[in-house]
C-alpha cells in the first residue's frame, strides 16, 4: 500500500510543481508584451468615413498569444450604434511583433441624414473599446474601456443672415442672403449650398446657391445671391437650405425670416 | 533499572521529537525558498492587483504552518488529518481567492477581467488527488494500528 500511495504523492508534487510554474512564467512573460496604439488615420469617400487604427503587439514573452480579439463599438448620447468593428489575430507567437490597423467605418450619409442635430452641434460620441486575448493560450484576460469621442459639427452654428436688397433693373430687384458657419468636423465640406425663397403661402420666389470650400476646423462666412421680381418681394416667409457637399447631401433646412 | 529505562526512552522520545522539529524547520525554510522564488515571478501582478500579495502571503502562512504542525505531529493520526485539512485548505482558498475563476479589476475606466477557471479546475483536481491520498493513508494508518492490536 505504501508505494501507491508514494508514487500519487510524487504524481501530486509534479502537478503542483508544473502547473504553478506554468502559472507563474505565463505571468512572468507578461512583462515583456508591448502593445502601442498609434495616432489614428482619417479619411472620407463614397459618404463614408474610415478611421483607420495602427496597433502593434510585439510579443517578447515566452508563450504564444491567442484569439487576439480587438473590438469597439461607437453609440450617439440615445444609446444607437453608429459603428461598429472587430479585429481578430488568430495567434501571436512568441518573439513575434505583429502590426495590424483597426478600422472604423461610419456612413456618414446614414449618421447625418438621421440625425440632423449632427450636421449642426458638436456632440460627444460613447466609444467602447476591448480588448481579449489568451495568455500563453490558456488564461483568457479581457480589457474593456469606454470614453467619449468628440464629434465636431461640419455646419457648427450655420446661419442665413438679414438679407439685402440690390436693385438689379427697374422690374427686379438682387437679394444678398449672407450665410455663415463653422467646420468642426475632421473632414473639408466641398460642394453646393442651395438657398430657395419662398413666401408665406410657400410660393416659390427665387433661388441661389453658392460654392463653398471650408477645410476642417475652419469658418465659412459668404453669402448667396439671386434675383426676384421687386413686386414679389414678400415681407415674410421661409428659406430652403439645401447642402450638396461631400461628403454630406441634406435638405431642406427650413429658415423662417420676416 | 526502570528509571533506566524511563530516562533512555525520554531521550528517545526528545530525539524523536527534535528530528521532528528539524524535519519541520526544513520543510518550512524550503516551503518559504519557493514561496521567495514564486513570488519574483508573479510580482508584476502585485502592480496591477494591489491586495494579492496579501492573499498569497496569507495563503503561504496558513500552508506552512498546517504543513510544520503535521510533520509535528507526524506518525500519529493527528499528521492525517492536519494533511487532509491542508489538502481542503488548499481548495477551498483557491475557490475563495480566485472568486470562481473569475477575477475583475477596475484601474480608472479600464476594467480588466481574467479568466482562472482553467487553472483554478486543474489546482483543485489535483488537490482532490492529494485530499484522496490523504484519506487512503489514514485509512492504512488505522489499518496498521488493527494489526499491530491484533498481533499484541
Amino acid at each position: 500500500m505504501n508505494l501507491p500511495i508514494r508514487a500519487i504523492g510524487i504524481a501530486t508534487t509534479l502537478l503542483w510543481v508544473f502547473l504553478i510554474a506554468f502559472f507563474a512564467s505565463a505571468v512572468y512573460s507578461l512583462k515583456d508584451l508591448r502593445f502601442d496604439i498609434g495616432e489614428p488615420h482619417l479619411s472620407v469617400s463614397d459618404g463614408e468615413a474610415f478611421v483607420y487604427i495602427p496597433i502593434c503587439v510585439d510579443n517578447k514573452g515566452s508563450y504564444n498569444l491567442s484569439a487576439f480579439n480587438l473590438s469597439t463599438s461607437v453609440k450617439d448620447a440615445n444609446g444607437s450604434t453608429l459603428s461598429e468593428s472587430s479585429t481578430f489575430l488568430p495567434v501571436i507567437k512568441s518573439g513575434e511583433k505583429t502590426e495590424f490597423l483597426h478600422n472604423l467605418t461610419f456612413n456618414l450619409e446614414d449618421l447625418l441624414s438621421n440625425g440632423e442635430y449632427y450636421l449642426f452641434n458638436d456632440a460627444d460620441l460613447l466609444v467602447t473599446a476591448s480588448i481579449g486575448v489568451k495568455i500563453a493560450e490558456a488564461i483568457p484576460v479581457r480589457a474593456s474601456t469606454n470614453f467619449s469621442l468628440p464629434w465636431g459639427a461640419p455646419f457648427y452654428n450655420f446661419e442665413l443672415g438679414e438679407p439685402s436688397i440690390e436693385n438689379f433693373n427697374l422690374t427686379h430687384i438682387n437679394l444678398i442672403v449672407p450665410l455663415g458657419f463653422e467646420n468642426h468636423s475632421f473632414f473639408d465640406v466641398q460642394g453646393e449650398i442651395k438657398v430657395r425663397m419662398y413666401d408665406v403661402s410657400g410660393a416659390l420666389i427665387g433661388e441661389g446657391e453658392t460654392t463653398v470650400n471650408v477645410p476642417q476646423h475652419s469658418f465659412y462666412t459668404g453669402h448667396v445671391s439671386f434675383c426676384i421680381e421687386a413686386e414679389k418681394m414678400p415681407s415674410n416667409g421661409f428659406f430652403e437650405v439645401y447642402f450638396t457637399t461631400a461628403p454630406i447631401i441634406y435638405g431642406p433646412m427650413v429658415v423662417p425670416y420676416g | 533499572m526502570a528509571k533506566e529505562m524511563g530516562g533512555s526512552r525520554n531521550i528517545v522520545f526528545a530525539k524523536k521529537i527534535a528530528l521532528r522539529a528539524l524535519k519541520a524547520f526544513l520543510k518550512g525554510f524550503l516551503l518559504y525558498i519557493a514561496y521567495f522564488v514564486f513570488w519574483m515571478f508573479i510580482a508584476p501582478i502585485a502592480e496591477f492587483v494591489p491586495s494579492f500579495q496579501q492573499v498569497v502571503e496569507n495563503f503561504f502562512i496558513i500552508y506552512v504552518s498546517l504543513v510544520i504542525i503535521g510533520e509535528l505531529v507526524s506518525d500519529t493520526v493527528l499528521q492525517h488529518f492536519f494533511n487532509a485539512a491542508k489538502a481542503l485548505f488548499v481548495i477551498g482558498y483557491l475557490i475563495i481567492s480566485l472568486n470562481g475563476g473569475i477575477l475583475n479589476f477596475a484601474y480608472s475606466n479600464v476594467v480588466l477581467t481574467v479568466d482562472l477557471r482553467f487553472f483554478l479546475m486543474a489546482a483543485v483536481l489535483i488537490g482532490l488527488i492529494g485530499l484522496a491520498k490523504c484519506v487512503i493513508q489514514a485509512i492504512e494508518y488505522m489499518n496498521n494500528k488493527a494489526e499491530i492490536g491484533f498481533k499484541a
